[in-house]
């Protein structure tokens, strides 16, 4: 029998072996394997923290970013170019105070108007309160344009077309839909952050804040629990999310 | 009641067979492409063969309900957020890397003409 001939130390050793193989298979086959299913939670409140003291007037990273990653069309009209993010200079009327820049966006409200007039129900809150457009549905009818307080929905007026520069990830949209920020939602169910954010980081201002405002223990949720922030127009109740530091 | 000469009707009704008996031996879309210049009477696509092994689906069921698939699984991505990699129009390009030569020609053959790469970009 060879079985009888192994020593105590070998038959250990085939042992161990043995359980480090069950142990490792499954993280091997994890390495190897892209994600094949990704789902949003709706444990989730995505949110935007942007600290103007740290954005600047004359910084436009985060407006080209956005513009470059989801194919957001420039059309040479300023009444019907497509914005998804603009900066907004606010001015004091008595001048006691200094102008502040600020960059505005979706603010992925709690209770949204522009959801509440759709007709189409294109216009819908995902389980983590992204605030999205299904262009799809869409019939650009505009009434969530004029319900939003923000003006951060614009209407597709002309054709677009797929240049060398697009990004094949995002589809581009066809004339006369309505669309707006999406927090880059493509990116986030990737597991990466908004390309706004991103640029702002990579320009090394770091204005821009983004996370899970659900969890108590992210940057984000810190950030709001120790510095004084503000929203705009909070005394509309649409309870935004994203939220100024230094307003 | 006005009573039409029994040779004239015959006349038109032979006329009417004969026309009738000539669209059923050389139909018009054959008369259009020249003939039997492709030989048979076969005018189904010819599609390119896909690179892959086997699709995500039975083919038989693919053929029939690709379109409910994929507006399924859009459906679902884009409304509840949740994403399957093998269910995406993207990882169709895998395996059907010409959508000429695949989607299109079929598209064309059938008459429909869906709007997805309008808007969505396909892979070639």
């Amino acid at each position: 029998m060879t079985m009888a001939t192994l020593d105590r130390r070998s038959v250990l050793g085939l042992g161990g072996a043995m359980a480090a193989g069950v142990v490792l298979a499954p993280g091997v086959s994890l390495l190897a394997a892209p994600v094949e299913r990704t789902e949003a939670s709706g444990d989730r409140r995505w949110a935007m923290l942007i600290d103007l003291s740290r954005c600047t007037a004359d910084c436009t990273a985060c407006l080209s970013a956005c513009r470059k990653e989801n194919n957001v069309p420039l059309f040479g009209e300023p009444s019907r170019d497509v914005h998804w993010i603009r900066k907004v200079e606010i001015r004091d009327r008595d001048r006691r105070r200094p102008a502040v820049n600020l960059p505005v966006l979706c603010n992925h409200c709690e209770h949204p108007p522009c959801v509440h007039v759709c007709p189409t129900e294109a216009s819908f809150v995902r389980k983590d309160g992204i605030v999205l457009v299904d262009e799809h549905r869409c019939i650009g009818c505009r009434y969530c344009m004029i319900a939003c307080p923000y003006k951060a929905r614009s209407l597709v007026y002309h054709e677009t077309r797929r240049g060398l520069e697009s990004n094949p990830g995002v589809p581009i949209r066809s004339k006369g839909v309505v669309e707006k920020c999406t927090f880059c939602v493509h990116r986030l169910d990737e597991g990466r952050e908004p390309a706004c954010v991103e640029a702002c980081k990579a320009g090394g201002k770091s204005a821009m804040l983004f996370g899970d405002l659900n969890d108590p223990d992210s940057d984000i949720a810190k950030r709001v629990r120790s510095v004084a922030t503000k929203t705009i127009r909070p005394d509309l109740g649409l309870k935004p999310r994203v939220h100024y530091q230094g307003l | 009641m006005v009573s039409y000469p029994f040779s004239f009707v015959r006349f038109w009704l032979f006329v009417l067979s004969l026309a009738a008996g000539l669209l059923w031996v050389v139909p018009p879309a054959a008369l259009a492409e020249g003939g039997h210049a492709h030989g048979g009477r076969s005018h189904h696509p010819q599609l390119e063969l896909p690179q892959g092994k086997e699709c995500v689906k039975p083919v038989e069921w693919m053929r029939r309900n690709h379109m409910d698939f994929l507006k399924q699984s859009r459906e679902m991505a884009v409304r509840e957020g949740v994403r399957v990699r093998s269910d995406s129009l993207k990882n169709c390009a895998t395996c059907h890397v010409s959508r000429a030569k695949f989607c299109d020609r079929c598209h064309a053959y059938t008459g429909v003409s869906p709007n997805c790469f309008e808007c969505h970009h396909y892979p070639q």
